[in-house]
């Protein structure tokens, strides 16, 4: 039977540290939803998530009461629309109405958002892939729930040197779209090498096309869990603070599995996967900076941050993987600048720069993420930031992204505020010396040698 | 058997687990443990509990126990016993 000290341990970690389910993602197909006509296509796709996904926002609610821990987000993943709005849809505005159904599902079935306004073009576009790609910047102005994704490279394949150069431009424009907003529709924009096809978690979430008809997928939290784990061992040896994190890591984790099998069977949609990312949220005591911080360092950004930040994402994965039986999406740490106060803070003090996230980019799970950069940023320099993140990807067989917002009207120093999740934003320096005619050559870069295990 | 912990935690007077005993008996639901502690004025109390008998729901049971709480000024939650059961047991 359960010990008192045990129920007092969850409870605290639920009540003091924050822990929670962050995310019960549902991911849609949308494949059988094609049609040359795109007003019966609207009408299917909008029957389909309603019917699937009705109850996901009812049903999180309960389980987050009888478990008694926070359901914070649910939402709903499609299958990438470029593949489905082929046949129907001849321009941007076409696709743009795809977007708009999407996101009137989402708010009729109570979501915050919905992932899946997405291209997979790591290696070449079709032509619809390329009308979507063109329609984001409307798609995202337009609509509140929409997140787009765009891959444009992958280990295998290497990287789309013209869809990189393209997303230079749309982020621009999408940045010039949403002006009045401070630039959020760039929030909701993620280009992505490596893309796993299970991710839970937004902006980057899309149901991929080796997926069944619909499933459960559940992104975890906690980082607020592990920075009272590390805090209780200051100063003991590697071993003693990896064992920690693992061990923490493994209880957090089984919180999602038990979430993520009770939402299944509850919504009648099979289970996919347990996402073991540490999301950092902008409430004081949720950060990943802060476990950094607990681990020794002075800030985010000091000199051994990357190797804190392995140490990090390798041990939550070692912890999780045993409490779920599948584990899948992004998994590891997720270093977000305006979602995490204690990373704007360091970014504040000029501790963190964008050099140094990029190199923590090669050991977490993600990339770039959320981080906003002067308005003036011109395409080529905002392609140069996509391309160098997407070859660590590409070179590292990971996921990498980068979800960058040049804030219309603002220049470094000032602070862009998006509000609720997506937090607030401090303008970081980008490095002002050009890469036009790089990015400008055109054409794809091969795959990398170690790609080709044949 | 649908196993609950109720937990509970406030200053400590009298009659505290006396309201939480009466409330759950006047609901059916069976006490199967109960554990306590008091430091310095707090008291800190966790209750296994069987729910089968109980022909409401568990949102009732909550709010039941959150009003229940709210009588003798102590905070009052209800969880059912998966949650520690998982991330406490192999």
């Amino acid at each position: 039977m359960i010990g008192f000290n045990e129920v007092l341990e969850t409870n605290a970690m639920i009540s003091q540290e924050k822990l929670d389910v962050r995310t019960i993602t549902m991911g849609i197909s949308l494949l059988d939803c094609c049609d040359s006509d795109l007003s019966r296509m609207n009408r299917r796709i909008y029957e389909k998530i309603t019917r699937l996904a009705g109850d996901i926002v009812s049903v999180g609610d309960e389980i987050g009461l009888e478990y008694g821990v926070p359901v914070v987000n649910k939402r709903v993943s499609v299958t990438p629309v470029a593949l489905i709005g082929g046949s129907a849809c001849r321009t941007q505005e076409d696709f743009v109405e795809i977007a708009r159904t999407l996101d009137s599902a989402a708010e009729d079935i109570g979501i915050n958002f919905i992932g899946g306004y997405s291209a997979l073009v790591q290696k070449h576009m079709t032509r619809a892939d390329r009308l979507l790609m063109m329609s984001v910047p409307k798609a995202l102005s337009c609509t509140e729930r929409v997140c787009s994704s765009v891959c444009v490279g992958s280990t295998r394949v290497g990287i789309n040197m013209d869809a990189v150069r393209m997303m230079g431009d749309i982020i621009r424009e999408t940045s010039a779209m949403t002006a009045d907003r401070q630039s959020l529709g760039c929030a909701k924009l993620v280009v992505l090498c490596n893309p796993p096809d299970d991710n839970p978690f937004v902006a980057g979430a899309f149901h991929g096309v080796t997926e069944g008809d619909a499933v459960i997928n559940v992104g975890v939290s906690g980082p607020g869990v592990v920075k009272t784990a590390v805090s209780k061992v200051r100063g003991e040896s590697f071993e003693v603070l990896c064992e920690t994190v693992k061990k923490t890591a493994f209880k957090v984790t089984r919180v999602g599995q038990l979430v993520a099998k009770e939402a299944s069977r509850r919504l009648n949609v099979p289970f996919g996967i347990v996402d073991l990312s540490l999301a950092p949220t902008p409430a004081v005591g949720d950060s990943i900076a802060d476990i950094l911080h607990e681990m020794g360092l002075e800030k985010a950004g000091a000199p051994g941050t990357t190797a804190a930040l392995a140490i990090l994402n390798d041990q939550v994965k070692k912890g999780g993987v045993m409490a779920s039986s599948y584990v899948g999406g992004l998994s590891g740490a997720f270093i977000p600048v305006s979602e995490d106060s204690s990373m704007i803070d360091a970014v504040v003090s000029g501790a963190l720069t964008l050099e140094k996230l990029e190199a923590m980019t090669c050991v977490c799970s993600v990339g770039l993420d959320m981080i906003a950069v002067p308005g003036d940023t011109c395409a080529e320099t905002l392609a140069g930031i996509v391309v160098d993140e997407m070859a660590i990807g590409m070179v590292n067989q990971k996921t990498t992204a980068v979800r960058i917002i040049p804030v219309a009207g603002m220049k470094e120093g000032d602070t862009a505020e998006f509000g609720g999740l997506l937090g607030s934003a401090p303008v970081m320096k980008v490095n002002g010396f050009g890469c036009a005619d790089f990015v400008n050559r055109g054409g794809r870069i091969p795959a990398p040698i170690h790609s080709f295990k044949n | 058997m649908n196993r609950t912990i109720i937990t509970l935690v406030g200053k400590d007077h009298v009659g505290i687990i006396a309201a939480v005993c009466n409330y759950l008996a006047e609901n059916n639901i069976n006490i199967l443990d109960i554990a306590q502690t008091t430091v310095q004025e707090y008291i800190n109390m966790m209750m296994i509990v069987d729910i089968e008998g109980y022909g409401k729901s568990f949102g009732d049971l909550c709010h039941g126990l959150g009003e229940v709480g709210e009588s003798v000024g102590c905070s009052i939650k209800a969880q059912h016993e998966d949650i520690f059961d998982k991330m406490h047991r192999i």
